[in-house]
């Protein structure tokens, strides 16, 4: 999915004379950490001086990880302050949405996948009430406001390559074209770097991930977001409860990150805030009764779509 | 595109697996067996297997009712003694996929001679123990892998035998591919179980389940979330195990895999070994 | 096939008669007086694609037995009196599941570990009644080497055909004893084989049975997904307490084998059309008793002898024809008194019933038998 057409003037005669700040973030397991690396001695190779800022303590649980990468002839700080991010690579779309104010307004290249990851324990401590708004913003909505941002589904396209896990070099390759160096560098640095056999899977990761920028050149009139296809956007989600299997134990109710299900007067699990639900499936993998299912539903390609049903409406079958 | 857009945990509808005329099933409200199910049966179902081509075999116990929901070839045998059942039904049929499920008291006390072969004999079946501390079936006696301490219907004033840690018994026993893990982190548990089962030769997972209804009430363990979030605390990653928190927790059990080694399966070993007498014209 | 003339032992008549019946698949765990079935299983099976495996247990071996043909395979199991008893549990289940298998029992001197190396026949009513709850029991007793492979092979046939375990059972005389038979298998067309589940999952009950109360059996991959279950369960295999469910199901399996009585029963008779001394025995002692017979006509004694091959269940009927002349019956047995038990619930009023006894570890002799006889006849 394309969603905006890439300043393409503007990234291919950046010649990284001033210091050049990349942001990359995503959640544990993801293979940031490995990206980061790539790009570094990218940088080092070509007589760079880098600094590479990561923290990713949480990384066996789900949590968030991020690195900061800055290049350039002289860099004194290893971290990139708040709005001079020159480029924001997201490994996961809520991710990607909470560090945007890191990107230089109006000029900042935002890279993302669009899969959402919701780890199962990463929000269970937020307030009740509070709306995970930025859940819900759809591809479209983020890059429309946004100066140059590519939103693909990065994980869809190594999937289809044959091992998902190389979704990282699929959105290493679409950052490659946004920066200065040549094909060939990045490919030989990710051979160093990468596992022996995986070698073949990632070059061919990282040549789709040059490839999806090439074909998602479109004409301007094309690109808006209005008509973008926000593929995940338009997926909804809703909560089966099947009734006669529920035992009431309460592990839903207590687990739901949302505060959403309650049990009600038969004690039995209820949707009772049906808006609030995030379809983060917590509550279908922790019923030992197998009675909550999330269905999720994705319109047929080329359906249409209205905005109400972009933010994922969630209904209890009772 | 919109296949794309599915994951795994999208597709997987665990009533597609169900015999739904049983439901709902008989376990205690919060019972993690019903969790460990729906890991076993997600790994069965991203692996592709046919569920005519799946056999499972469980012992008897509350672990041991697990295989009647199953739509697959289900058997639940004699106290103990599933791992023996499944090891004549794989030598039969080694075009299935055999998955046992026990318990602690049927596979290490009762029947842990069992477990102990089959680990040596290192047939390509895959064994699930949901280890959940007690006895439930039967009121809630003490077992195998209760710990210290614990008061138990037969362990009025405490339990004072150590409890077993299984992983550690079958590494021993020379099985090759060895796991733990919680119910409280089902996918997870559902990629332990599905390289287990993935696995060529004998896998062995401890599933650390919760009996909520006899054992919690028993000891004072909460309600069942309580219970289920009380699996955080207690469990880490076994590469967690040296890492400079430990001291906060001295006693956590740990998860992931411990043994995950390459030797010959039982049946091509003896193939191949008999190959010569098979190639004999009989007088 | 030709027929071979070979010198064999009773324990290799035992297990070439099962490979000739079809058996593919053998568990065991050594104990004396029957290693020699496993050894030699674990010889001949790899030669027809067959599977032996020593198993770490009793236990584990009946187990792995009954696995095994549930998978689909004709399997086997041999073992003596202790191993006997720590079998009867999942023999149980055989009889519960109605699983085809085949269990030998060389029987040895007891009770516990007894006299490994010296016959009994003291198994008798184990193999009747040594797994727990009400249960049909169906049990060969050879007394020959050449019927050690005969009833092998009928073994299997009855087993499959009447999804039941069979119990063959012969003391350690006979299973180490050497004669010379014919080895011929049968035809394939003569075998008797397990009735398969077909047809459409959605009509299929598995322990739904028609007129001959055998259900058909699922085989795993057919596509029928049965569940089995020790559990008492109904026509769809699944547990239930339901009061008038259990009591079908109990009488469906114990009236299995009394509706099959023809096919199962078979009985060996000497000289009964005019005895008035009946002897009855079996196996060992039943040969013996055949050398008596032979005396005791030469003395002009009217003795007869009825040998039940299939020993459980009692083949009430052609006792009852045997014994119709009699006035007295003699049985011999290397036990303290199991066979007479039920020969004194069958025997007609006005006949009497004696015992001759031995389990010192030494088969009864003919003379023993004479003489006992001329005690009762004078």
């Amino acid at each position: 999915m394309r969603v905006q057409e890439p300043n393409r003037a503007a990234v291919e005669t950046r010649d990284h004379a001033r210091v050049t700040s990349v942001l990359m973030v995503g959640v544990g397991g993801q293979g940031i950490l490995m990206v980061s690396k790539v790009l570094a001695t990218l940088c080092q190779n070509a007589g760079m001086e880098v600094k590479q800022s990561e923290v990713h303590g949480m990384a066996k649980r789900g949590g968030a990880v991020f690195s900061h990468i800055r290049f350039g002839p002289e860099v004194h700080s290893p971290l990139i302050p708040e709005g001079e991010a020159d480029v924001l690579l997201a490994l996961e779309w809520a991710e990607g949405l909470r560090w945007l104010h890191y990107l230089r307004p109006g000029e900042g290249v935002f890279i993302s996948d669009v899969r959402r990851i919701v780890p199962p324990f990463a929000c269970r401590n937020r307030g009740r009430g509070v709306t995970p708004e930025y859940a819900r913003a759809t591809p479209a909505e983020i890059i429309g406001r946004l100066g140059t941002g590519y939103a693909l589904d990065a994980t869809g396209i190594a999937r289809g390559l044959g091992n998902e896990r190389t979704a990282n070099t699929v959105l290493l390759g679409v950052l490659s074209t946004a920066l200065a160096f040549p094909e060939e560098a990045w490919i030989e640095v990710i051979s160093r770097v990468v596992p022996a056999e995986t070698l073949e899977i990632n070059r061919a990761a990282f040549l789709a991930g040059r490839a999806w920028v090439a074909e998602a050149t479109v004409p301007e009139e094309e690109a808006s977001p209005v008509t973008a296809d926000p593929l995940l956007a338009r997926i909804t989600h809703r909560l089966e409860i099947t009734r006669a299997w529920c035992k009431g134990c309460d592990i839903c109710v207590k687990f739901c990150p949302e505060r959403c299900l309650v049990l009600d007067e038969e004690q039995i699990a209820l949707l009772a805030e049906p808006e609030a639900c995030t379809g983060c499936r917590l509550c279908e993998w922790l019923c030992p009764d197998f009675a909550i299912r999330l269905h999720k539903e994705v319109p047929a390609p080329g359906a249409s779509t209205s905005p109400e049903t972009t933010s994922g409406t969630a209904g209890c079958d009772r | 595109m919109n296949e794309i857009a599915l994951t795994s945990a999208d597709r997987f509808d665990i009533r597609d697996w169900l015999r739904l005329e049983m439901f709902p099933h008989f376990l205690c409200p919060g019972c993690g067996h019903g969790l460990a199910l729906r890991a076993f049966l997600w790994a069965v179902h991203e692996l592709g297997i046919d569920r005519d081509a799946l056999a499972v075999i469980s012992g008897i116990g509350c672990a041991g009712r697990l295989s009647a929901y199953v739509d697959a070839n289900t058997f639940h045998v004699t106290h103990g003694r599933p791992l023996a059942f499944a090891t004549g039904l794989k030598l039969a049929r080694p075009d299935l996929t055999v998955v046992v499920i026990t318990g602690d008291g049927d596979g290490l006390a009762i029947g842990g001679n069992h477990l102990i072969h089959a680990c040596r004999r290192n047939l390509d079946l895959t064994c699930l123990l949901l280890n959940n501390e007690v006895y439930g079936m039967t009121g809630g006696q003490v077992s195998p892998t209760t710990a210290a301490e614990r008061y138990t219907t037969t362990t009025p004033a405490g339990n004072c035998e150590p409890g077993f840690d299984a992983c550690k018994l079958a590494e021993g026993a020379g099985a090759t591919f060895v796991g733990r893990e919680a119910t409280l982190q089902v996918p997870t548990l559902k990629n332990l179980i599905r390289e287990a089962i993935a696995h060529k030769g004998f896998s062995f997972v401890e599933v650390i389940s919760d009996c909520t209804e006899i054992f919690g009430r028993k000891n004072a363990l909460g309600n069942s979330p309580e219970m289920v979030l009380r699996q955080k605390a207690g469990m880490r990653p076994d590469n967690w195990g040296n890492k400079v928190d430990r001291p906060f927790r001295p006693n956590p059990f740990p998860t992931g895999v411990f043994v995950r080694k390459t030797r010959p399966e039982y049946l091509e070993l003896y193939e191949a070994m008999t190959a010569a007498a098979r190639r004999e014209e009989r007088d | 096939m030709t027929a071979h003339l070979r010198n064999l032992q009773g324990n290799a008549a035992c297990a070439l008669g099962a490979i000739a019946a079809g058996c593919r698949f053998y568990a065991g765990y050594p104990i004396t007086p029957s290693s020699e079935i496993a050894e030699w299983m674990a010889a001949e099976l790899p030669r027809v694609g067959g599977i032996f495996v020593q198993m770490e247990d009793e236990i584990a071996s009946m187990a792995a037995v009954i696995g095994a043909s549930l998978g689909g395979m004709k399997a086997m199991t041999a073992t003596s009196g202790p191993g006997f008893s720590l079998k009867q549990e999942n023999l149980g289940y055989a009889v519960m599941a109605e699983v085809p298998c085949v269990i030998v029992d060389v029987m040895r001197g007891g009770p516990s570990t007894g006299m490994p190396t010296r016959p009994s026949q003291a198994d008798v009513m184990q193999a009747r009644w040594g797994t727990h709850g009400d249960h049909p029991s169906l049990v060969l007793a050879p007394h020959s080497v050449a019927e050690i492979y005969s009833e092998t092979i009928r073994a299997f046939g009855l087993a499959e055909r009447l999804r039941t375990p069979v119990v063959l059972l012969y003391d350690e005389t006979l299973g180490h004893l050497i004669e010379t038979i014919a080895t011929e298998p049968p035809p394939p067309e003569a075998l008797l084989e397990r009735k398969w589940a077909e047809g459409p999952r959605r009509e299929y009950r598995p322990y739904a049975a028609g007129e001959d109360l055998v259900p058909a059996m699922a085989r795993p991959g057919d596509g029928h997904r049965a569940h089995t279950t020790g559990l008492t369960h109904d026509e769809t295999g699944f547990p239930t307490q339901d009061p008038e469910r259990v009591a079908r199901l109990l009488d469906r399996l114990l009236g299995k084998l009394e509706h099959h009585r023809a096919l199962i029963e078979k009985v060996d008779r000497v000289e009964t059309e005019d005895a008035e001394l009946l002897i009855v025995a079996i196996g060992i002692a039943a040969r013996a008793a055949k050398a008596a017979v032979g005396a005791l006509r030469r003395q002009g004694v009217k003795a007869g002898l009825f040998r039940p091959v299939t020993l459980w269940p009692f083949p009430e009927e052609g006792f009852r024809s045997a014994v119709a002349t009699a006035k007295t019956v003699l049985v011999p047995e290397m036990n303290a008194g199991q066979l007479v038990l039920e020969i004194e619930r069958l025997a007609p009023a006005g006949v009497t019933v004696h015992r001759l006894g031995r389990y010192d570890g030494e088969p009864i002799a003919p003379e023993e038998i004479v003489a006992a006889a001329r005690e009762l006849v004078r």
